[in-house]
């Protein structure tokens, strides 16, 4: 679809279709029929055998295998998607997802018989389970996968709801899924924060969660109130910038999310009737929720209540699944107990629903907050009932303020200059001179990914000078981090099961890099990780175009992948072709408005190009309804990925004969190397030759090129087709 | 217990991987977590995983945690009083 379009006048957000599957069932009624009774799904572990010990409570989903090689987080987004889609007529226009477990389930199993052949882990991504959906139902747009670990879901139903509101998208398919894996079982386990009795959210003898395992899908459409269950009203985020993994003591990202959520549906405190909270039961997040409950509703607080004593704390899914359950209380006036909780702490000064109970209502605030300190919280309500509408204004443009990159043979001003000898840098950086820019203290910790990413911000931060601090962070992975989820899974392994590291676990999620980025910054304002491949980039610029507002705090987007020397071959196919190994990644320091002669940034186009015969008329239809191309480009820089490349090489030749370019075309990856964000290079190297006004003779056959007035396409080939402009203003 | 508190030197330097910091550096007094030598949360969870791998001693509650990592000592002697594997 493209990018590019006029704001809809007026939009409300309808959700015209829902799928849920949890420990409680698979399906809507089977779910609110277990609501209803105050049942619990949590019971002892039995999908994955455990060496030691008596299996912990969790809430595993009884689900037949669906065969297929398919693994379980797909198995239950198509459940769910099904579901949704049950009655609606057409393919949805993108699909946004939030996962975090993805294949892992398969990928740990496999690991452990030390399978080596690359397609045995062809659907390990996060990103696959979006792409899977996509497929299945033909949706053209882009598939796109936000991993903010506990917040996923509901991230991407704020992701969602700001397509439709911008107009690129009048329907989208949006949720979370997650399965259960080792990683996390044992993982959270090793941070001490499993319940062995079984979640008990809220109680005075709580100890901790049970991990669990789900999916719940929705289909969201503009101004179609007709067949609506409920509407999605508004929606918050916020990141803690406090630490890792334990939230904010006094809960301030907790309270900034749900000020957000109901800024953004335009309603106060008193007009909410019920707060699905977070609930998790860790000793921590409960307090610090509770603090925040008590700062945003003081006396006069609305129904409280955690579905995590029935379903568990099923992860990426958590926001989804709860909004699922948010529309139902709205369609079918039910409210949820507070499953488990048998005397709430009082320490918590909190009285949550102890028993179900029937009730009309019309307004409800669920709440997501994750590892990271990444926070959402969604506004869900009665069709009709409430009058406001967004208006969208057209965003600003995004001014490059600051950019660098790190590529296998230094940083931005080593990798231009070998560039500009028509040379390439593709390699591995060491890990010393990755983490140059950083303290011996901020770095104990953080291994090969968390180094690129904090390294790239700081640096792209640094070389925008005196701009202030970013606000917002939208980081771009296609792996995350490789060492940390290895090491974790080798060490767990190694001691059959007993001894696997905490420190790791934290380090493993996808976001965890973003955090140590807000973290560093005091970055409070909406951090979300996106995992897409060889189009993570593409992915977080698209999002931060949806996402950053007016303000006039500035932005960090940027993507990086580490080359680890184990995984990346198994997992990416691009990787598997290269003749070296290589990573590294790129960074823009960015914000709202013209600012003097700071190049600008826009995504242009994001479409499948799989069974998508249009592909190229659309792309080249939003690019040439501007200009033709060579009046407004000087070069474009094409992304032909090493494990597609025979495809992607057709789809350029056939866009440049569409087109007539007669410009400079650069295949990037010759000089990048192969690595999924390398084309958060391509993007700085595109600024750099803005900057020059001109690209180094070698690279354009020996002639040099001057861009003058005209700008930089970088676009993406092979499974997706992506285009982003880079322009002087 | 003055080869323990030693190897436990070595070890917590290792393990927590702390930079520009000697194993004897860790006094068996003073303050082991929250203080100047940068030791949080998270490595308590490193350390209590440690303890059990290698002196087979379980540290399974937040409350344990508090008083068995107050210091190097504390700790010393809580693996010394629970292990049956104590170097010699």
């Amino acid at each position: 679809m493209t990018l590019v379009t006029k704001g809809l006048a007026e939009v409300k957000v309808h959700i015209i279709g829902m799928g849920i599957v949890t420990a409680l069932g698979i399906g809507r009624a089977p779910n609110s029929d277990a609501l209803l009774k105050n049942l619990t799904g949590i019971g002892p572990l039995s999908l994955i055998p455990t060496a030691a010990g008596r299996p912990l409570p969790v809430g595993e989903v009884a689900c037949p295998d669906g065969g297929d090689d398919l693994p379980r987080t797909h198995q239950l987004a198509r459940l769910t998607a099904e579901q949704a889609m049950a009655d609606a007529k057409g393919a949805p226009d993108a699909v946004v997802m939030g996962v975090t477990t993805g294949g892992l389930l398969t990928t740990e199993s496999l690991l452990k018989q030390k399978a080596r052949d690359p397609q045995l882990y062809c659907r390990h991504a996060t990103g696959s389970v979006a792409e899977d959906i996509a497929r299945k139902y033909g949706c053209h747009g882009p598939a796109l996968t936000v991993s903010t670990a506990c917040s996923s879901g509901a991230a991407a139903l704020k992701i969602a709801l700001e397509m439709i509101r911008s107009g690129s998208a009048r329907r989208v398919l949006a949720g979370g899924a997650d399965s259960l894996c080792r990683l996390t079982y044992h993982g959270f386990n090793a941070l001490q924060l499993i319940d062995p009795e079984g979640a008990r959210p809220l109680d005075a003898e709580r100890r901790g969660m049970s991990v669990g395992e789900g999916a719940a899908m929705l289909l969201l459409a503009a101004n179609e109130p007709d067949r609506a269950v409920a509407e999605i009203l508004g929606g918050g985020l916020s990141c803690d910038a406090y630490h890792p993994a334990a939230p904010h003591p006094q809960g301030e990202g907790a309270l900034a999310a749900m000020q957000a959520a109901l800024a953004d549906a335009g309603i106060s405190p008193s007009d909410i009737d019920y707060v699905n909270l977070h609930g998790t039961g860790t000793i921590d997040n409960d307090i610090s929720e509770a603090r925040a409950i008590h700062a945003l509703f003081g006396s006069k607080k609305p129904v409280l209540s955690s579905v995590k004593g029935a379903c568990g704390h099923t992860l990426a899914a958590a926001g989804a699944i709860e909004a699922v359950l948010s529309a139902v209380c709205i369609s079918d006036g039910m409210v949820p107990a507070n499953t488990g909780c048998r005397h709430p702490d009082p320490e918590l000064k909190l009285v949550p629903l102890l028993q179900p109970v029937q009730k009309q209502v019309d307004t409800v605030l669920s709440n997501s907050f994750g590892f990271g300190g990444n926070n959402a919280a969604l506004v869900l309500g009665a069709c009709g009932k409430h009058t406001r509408k967004t208006i969208k204004k057209d965003a600003q443009p995004m001014a490059i303020l600051g950019h660098t990159c790190i590529t296998g043979i230094g940083r931005t001003r080593t990798t231009m200059d070998r560039l500009a000898l028509g040379k390439g840098c593709a390699g591995i950086l060491n890990s010393a001179e990755i983490a140059a820019n950083l303290s011996p203290a901020q770095v104990r910790r953080l291994k090969r990914f968390p180094r690129l990413v904090l390294s790239l911000a700081v640096d792209a931060h640094k070389s925008a000078g005196e701009h202030g601090t970013p606000g917002a962070v939208f980081l771009g992975t296609g792996w995350g981090a490789l060492s940390e989820t290895a090491d974790f899974l080798e060490r767990l392994f190694e001691t059959d099961e007993q001894f696997p590291s905490p420190t790791d676990f934290i380090g493993s999620v996808h976001n965890a890099a973003a955090g140590q980025i807000a973290m560093q910054f005091k970055a409070t304002g909406a951090n979300l990780t996106m995992t897409g491949g060889d189009y993570s980039f593409e992915q977080a610029l698209t999002v931060a175009g949806l996402m950053s507002g007016d303000e006039l705090d500035g932005f960090l987007v940027l993507a990086a992948d580490e080359n680890h020397p184990k995984l990346s071959r198994l997992f990416d196919p691009s990787v598997a072709e290269a003749a070296c190994p290589a990573d590294g990644g790129g960074a823009l320091y960015l914000k709202r408005g013209v600012h003097a002669s700071a190049p600008t940034i826009r995504p242009l186009f994001f479409e499948s190009s799989q069974n998508n015969s249009n592909v190229l008329h659309n792309l080249s239809k939003a690019i040439g309804k501007q200009r033709s191309f060579d009046e407004r480009y000087g070069v474009i820089l094409a992304g032909l990925p090493a494990g597609c490349r025979r495809t992607a090489a057709i789809q350029l030749k056939t866009l440049l004969d569409m087109t007539g370019f007669s410009g400079v075309v650069i295949d990037y990856r010759k000089f990048t190397g192969e690595f999924a964000s390398a084309s958060a290079v391509a993007v700085v190297m595109a600024v750099d030759f803005l900057r020059k006004g001109n690209i180094p003779s070698p690279l354009c056959d020996g002639s040099e090129a001057v861009l003058g007035i005209k700008g930089v396409l970088v676009i993406g080939l092979g499974d997706y087709f992506t285009a982003i402009e880079v322009m002087n203003p | 217990m003055e080869k323990l508190i030693k190897e436990l030197q070595i070890k917590i330097v290792d393990v927590l991987n702390l930079p520009d910091v000697q194993p004897e550096e860790i006094k068996r007094d003073e303050q082991l977590v929250g203080g100047k030598l940068g030791i949080d949360s998270i490595d308590v969870l490193e350390m209590v995983i440690m303890i059990e791998k290698d002196y087979g001693v379980k540290i399974d509650s937040r409350e344990l945690g508090v008083k068995v990592f107050a210091s190097l000592k504390t700790l010393a002697e809580y693996i010394h009083a629970n292990t049956s594997e104590l170097p010699h």
